[in-house]
């Protein structure tokens, strides 16, 4: 599974404003995507419901990027 | 410090409502007497006793919002920030360092966000507490339209919702004319906005007994008719600009008329039922035109929902101000043709209290085809009529009690 390109699908879904070239292992999710902290655990809840996984919040704590997101996602999808 | 009084002018307005996506379009509809009640398509009515609605037609909310603020707003905030884009430009009003702390927002929703709430609850019910929306909240507060309409626009002085039922807009009209009268602010966004054509919302009305369970839409709102059997709910928002006088002219502003007075009382009764005396109506009709000559009122946009009880217990209330040249002012009632919509109605019937008195024109009451014996005045049957008015008053009544009047005139510089 291509976890960025399943992060940029559901980025897309629950956030349609964002510029989807932007959307980069190397982008931050407030300032580069504009997602603020409400934005972020709506997108959390659409990747748990897309790829059937859970991301706890105490792990979602220090994600910055969306290239942390694919590293927690694959972290979960392998273990 | 001295005190200050200004007088208070409506300068813009814009609208959204079942009969049009702007003030213009609603206006042209409404004195030609369409009706833009129709069969619910927003969501499947099959199993309702209620299969009717005042629904706005092909409104895009990404025509004014980015797609992720119209993703996780509501459709009242979508009305209410919509509609106050078209009254800022109506109105020729720019916002920027010299005047955002100047200007204000009160725009009132009688239920909020009905919609969100009902569809979040569903997820809470069916898949549990971590998978409801971080939004919400936000979505459902019904300060989240004028919240919303402040970070869209700039605007950074007082912002305020306010809810009273089927009062709301004159309510919310009446409270920034009063704000801006006594100097509080320079000049006001404000009107009502409401969006509760959804399942839980027909429900709820509908088993209150408020509702028209006739299934021709374009004959089930028939305010003063005997055959009236309740009113049809719609959505829509309505936006006026109101500004002190001084403002206006400094910044060379078109006047449309004047508010000239505000009155709200309270029945004291049954959280559903008017008074059917019309007493406490009619108090507030007469705080409303306290600065007013009684003489100089020359049309009455009623609140005229088409249930029973309202419609005589609102004509009494202008039978014991009026007395018997209550018989000889028109009245009429929008809602005939736009149907109920709720916290914006007010508003709306404001607005074309403005248009009345500028253009000459008075939009009928349709349906009107029974007479009732208890409503006997000339509620402007079915047919638009020309009348030279100057001085308007509109009423709204609202469960819980609610008795809200605006007085509105012609502007002349004395």
């Amino acid at each position: 599974m291509d976890v960025l390109e399943e992060i940029k699908k559901a980025i897309c879904k629950v956030h349609p404003g964002v510029d989807d070239s932007k959307i980069t292992s190397g982008a931050l999710l407030k300032e580069d995507l504009e997602i603020d902290s409400l934005g972020q655990v709506e997108l959390v809840l659409a990747l748990e419901d897309a790829l059937d996984l859970y991301l706890p919040d105490e792990e979602l704590d220090g994600i910055a990027t969306v290239g942390d997101i694919v590293s927690l996602v694959e972290s979960k999808l392998n273990g | 410090m001295v005190d200050m009084i200004n007088r208070v002018v409506v300068t813009g307005y814009g609208a959204i409502t079942p009969l049009g996506l702007n003030a213009e379009d609603t206006w042209h509809k409404l004195i030609v007497g369409t009706s833009g009640i129709d069969y619910i398509s927003l969501f499947d009515a099959s199993d309702f006793d209620v299969k009717i609605a005042a629904e706005v037609k092909d409104f895009s909310p990404t025509a004014y919002l980015d797609p992720t603020t119209a993703r996780y707003t509501d459709r009242f905030t979508q009305l209410a920030v919509a509609t106050s884009l078209q009254a800022i430009e109506d109105a020729k009003l720019r916002i920027d360092d010299t005047n955002r702390y100047d200007i204000g927002i009160l725009i009132g929703s009688g239920i909020g966000g009905l919609g969100s709430m009902s569809r979040q609850i569903e997820v809470l019910n069916t898949r549990g507490p971590s998978r409801v929306s971080p939004y919400f909240i936000p979505m459902t507060i019904p300060d989240n339209a004028p919240g919303q309409v402040s970070i869209k626009t700039g605007i950074r002085g007082p912002n305020l919702s306010l809810v009273s039922a089927c009062s709301t807009g004159t309510d919310a009209l009446g409270i920034a004319y009063k704000m801006i009268k006594y100097g509080e602010s320079k000049l006001m966004l404000a009107g009502g906005t409401d969006a509760a054509v959804t399942p839980i919302g027909i429900a709820g009305f509908s088993q209150a007994g408020a509702l028209s369970k006739n299934n021709d839409p374009k004959k089930a709102s028939r305010p003063f008719d005997a055959k009236r059997d309740g009113f049809v709910v719609g959505d829509g928002a309505a936006i006026l600009v109101l500004e002190s006088l001084d403002y206006a002219r400094s910044r060379g502003a078109n006047i449309l008329a004047e508010i000239v007075g505000y009155g709200a009382t309270s029945d004291a009764f049954h959280i559903t039922k008017p008074l059917e005396s019309g007493e406490a109506a009619a108090k507030a009709i007469e705080l409303a035109l306290a600065d007013v000559d009684r003489a100089k009122v020359d049309y009455i946009n009623a609140h005229g929902t088409s249930t029973l009880l309202n419609d005589i217990g609102e004509t009494r209330a202008i039978k014991r101000v009026f007395g018997n040249r209550a018989y000889e002012i028109p009245i009429s009632s929008i809602k005939s043709m736009v149907g109920h919509i709720l916290g914006a109605a007010g508003a709306l019937e404001a607005l074309v209290c403005c248009r009345v008195i500028n253009e000459g024109v008075i939009p009928p009451t349709i349906n009107l085809e029974n007479p009732d014996s208890e409503c006997d005045l000339d509620y402007v049957p079915n047919v638009a009529r020309t009348g030279d008015v100057h001085t308007a008053i509109s009423n709204s009544f609202g469960f819980g009690g609610h008795n809200s009047v605006l007085a509105i005139s012609r502007y002349s510089e004395h």
